[in-house]
């Protein structure tokens, strides 16, 4: 239901008491139903300051409401309570519990940066959808949106060899995200290569399989990565008020180490 | 030679009619009825102004020194106009102080008078000794004490500013908007932020009228680099338990009653007409408009006429203005009184 729409009464706000004395009088029975107020009562000032921290999060308080955003949204014209406005308003005032309400509906941005383009403010929402999106994960709202592990695996290999290696990626994630290895566009893929590449391709393609190239020198580059990761993510949870990840190894995202 | 312009009320519009009088060799008579010269911004101590920044006492302090130095300026303060009788070119004024002078024309730059925020109790004004005026805000930061909760002299950790004020409101007869309070407040919250960095500050909006330059320097500025927050909602309701005031209304973009601790609550006070001006109505023969404000005689003719001919108006008298157009209509009106008694008035179109 757009929020414009919503019903102002939540079926888990509607309260029935088996028994209830109310000031001496015996109110059991139809009496005893009552509806919680939705009265907000205080805000919570840091939730746009923890979101504001996170990479993509820095413009949310330029907000004005306008909607531009929402109207503009790929994701919203198939799915009305996706509203990028709405929750950048619940990040601003603090509404912390009707945030995390749409935990499983937030991280289905998918990027396309059209609201970007009609955000008057330069909020940069899509920006903010990731910050939000990653804020649920630091929290532990959520779990690792399948985007997220795409990109942990991408990063990971990158980090560890300057280089990815394609199949590698795409086994790693589907296995990690519970996916069979054999579906059907992926076999198609598969087939289609091994009849058209030119055989010396092929042969490249497989040693790079085993061997796993790295960029020359890469060593350099991969600490000054991994250090500026660890530092970023030191960052954030300290604005997070999170506990310090207790060894590089245990770094949220993405994981340094290659397994190699 | 021409006679002398008479001009009453000396803040920013009746300085400006002075000064323009002046230098263009005129002659003029300043009345104003309290003990000092610089209007509301002086009287009532405003802090930094909008759109310049500078201090109020400095900016219009400036004005007030140019006037008071000049030949041909005499300024009679602590009086008002009495009598006003004759005709264009040949009025005598009475004023309470037993002097009179004959004028040629008048120019009326009488002013405001601010919303007495008594007059919206539900809003805590007078109950609540948190519950303040943008006025007294301006004070406590011209003042150099800072912002402090009147009753027991904390330091505010969370502002609530409330807009219009004694504006747009039916329920008390006021259906005008007064201009300049949406920015007087985003300025204000700004001030508040740089000095309490830790406090913050909430504006309760029916619509943001910020105009011109104004939206990008101070409402949008607000948002940008002091974090000020800005809630869609008329509150309905101001209370408290001796320690917080509570705001209580709806928040309209998620469709939530609110209620909401703070420790100070700011009312973004309007500008009413003049109590005066039924007086200055009489005394001068002019017609108010409907609101009680003084009246002008048409949009595009003669800038600043009145319904009686020889006497002008400018500035705040003609409903809520902001300070640079109080002083580019007091310049106009001035002009058209010169060019009155010159004989080369023109008509209006009809
Ligand atoms: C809280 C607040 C903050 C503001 N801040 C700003 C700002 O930052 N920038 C801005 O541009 N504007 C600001 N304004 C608006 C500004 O106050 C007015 O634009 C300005 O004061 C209008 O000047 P004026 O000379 O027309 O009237 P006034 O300033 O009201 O001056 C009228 C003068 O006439 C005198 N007078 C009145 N009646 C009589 C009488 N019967 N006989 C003799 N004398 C009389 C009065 O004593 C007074 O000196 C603010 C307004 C408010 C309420
Ligand atoms: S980037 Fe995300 S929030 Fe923005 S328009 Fe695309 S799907 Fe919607
Ligand atoms: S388009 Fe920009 S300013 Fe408008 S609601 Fe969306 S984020 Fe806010
Ligand atoms: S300027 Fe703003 S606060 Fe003042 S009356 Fe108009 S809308 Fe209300």
């Amino acid at each position: 239901m757009p929020i414009h729409e919503k019903s102002l009464i939540r079926p888990e706000n509607i309260k029935t008491k088996e028994n209830l004395i109310v000031e001496g009088i015996d109110v059991s029975g139809h009496w005893s139903t009552f509806i919680e107020s939705r009265a907000v009562t205080d805000y919570n000032e840091e939730l746009q300051e923890e979101i504001g921290a996170l990479p993509g999060g820095e413009f949310i308080h330029r907000c004005w409401q306008c909607g531009s955003c929402t109207n503009a949204c790929t994701v919203h014209a198939i799915e009305p309570r996706f509203n990028p406005r709405y929750w950048i308003y619940l990040i601003r005032m603090g509404y912390e519990s009707e945030l995390v309400r749409d935990k499983d509906i937030i991280w289905q941005c998918v990027s396309c940066n059209k609201c970007t383009y009609a955000c008057p403010r330069d909020v940069v929402p899509e920006g903010v959808m990731k910050a939000t999106a990653h804020w649920l994960e630091l929290k532990g709202y959520t779990e690792k949106s399948p985007s997220t592990i795409f990109d942990e695996e991408f990063s990971r290999q990158i980090i560890a060899r300057g280089k990815i290696e394609d199949t590698e990626v795409l086994h790693k994630f589907l296995h990690k995200t519970k996916q069979p290895l054999m579906q059907d566009w992926l076999v198609t893929i598969g087939r289609n290569i091994a009849m058209r590449l030119p055989v010396k391709w092929g042969l490249k393609m497989m040693w790079a399989q085993v061997f796993k190239p790295k960029t020359k020198d890469w060593a350099k580059s991969r600490k000054a990565i991994e250090d500026y990761i660890i530092e970023q993510d030191a960052h954030h949870r300290h604005a997070l008020k999170l506990d310090a990840p207790k060894s590089k190894a245990t770094a949220h995202q993405p994981k340094l180490h290659a397994a190699e | 030679m021409t006679k002398p312009i008479l001009i009453v009320g000396g803040g920013p519009a009746g300085l400006a009619a002075a000064h323009a009088a002046a230098s263009l060799g005129h002659a003029s008579v300043l009345v104003e009825k309290m003990d000092r010269l610089g209007g509301a911004p002086i009287l009532s101590g405003y802090a930094k102004l909008v759109p310049s920044h500078e201090w109020a006492k400095d900016a219009i302090g400036g004005m007030v020194t140019r006037v008071e130095q000049s030949p041909s300026i005499a300024v009679v303060k602590n009086a008002k106009v009495k009598a006003f009788e004759g005709t264009p070119g040949n009025f005598r004024a009475t004023l309470t102080n037993g002097e009179a002078y004959d004028v040629g024309a008048a120019i009326l730059t009488t002013g405001f008078t601010h919303f007495d925020s008594i007059n919206k109790p539900e809003w805590g004004f007078g109950t609540f000794p948190d519950v303040v005026t943008t006025t007294q805000v301006e004070q406590m930061i011209s003042s150099g004490k800072g912002v402090k909760c009147p009753s027991d002299g904390r330091k505010p950790k969370r502002v609530a500013i409330l807009l219009c004020v004694g504006s747009r409101d039916r329920q008390i007869g006021r259906e005008w908007c007064s201009k300049i309070c949406c920015t007087v407040s985003a300025n204000m919250a700004m001030e508040i932020r740089e000095e309490l960095p830790d406090c913050h500050v909430y504006i309760y909006y029916m619509d943001i009228r910020t105009f011109g330059h104004y939206e990008a320097e101070y409402y949008w500025k607000s948002q940008e680099e002091f974090k000020v927050k800005y809630i869609k909602a008329r509150i309905a309701e101001v209370t408290g338990d001796g320690k917080q005031l509570f705001v209580k209304g709806e928040d309209t973009l998620v469709k939530r009653p609110i209620t909401i601790p703070f420790d100070m609550v700011v009312h973004a006070i309007g500008m009413d007409p003049n109590v005066d001006n039924m007086t200055l109505s009489a005394v001068f023969g002019v017609d108010l408009h409907k609101h009680g404000f003084i009246g002008r005689k048409d949009a595009y003719g003669v800038m600043g006429a009145t319904s009686r001919a020889g006497v002008f108006v400018a500035g705040a008298a003609i409903g809520p203005e902001t300070i640079d157009d109080s002083i580019a209509q007091a310049s106009a009106a001035t002009m058209s009184a010169i060019a009155s008694l010159r004989g080369t008035i023109p008509q209006a179109v009809e």
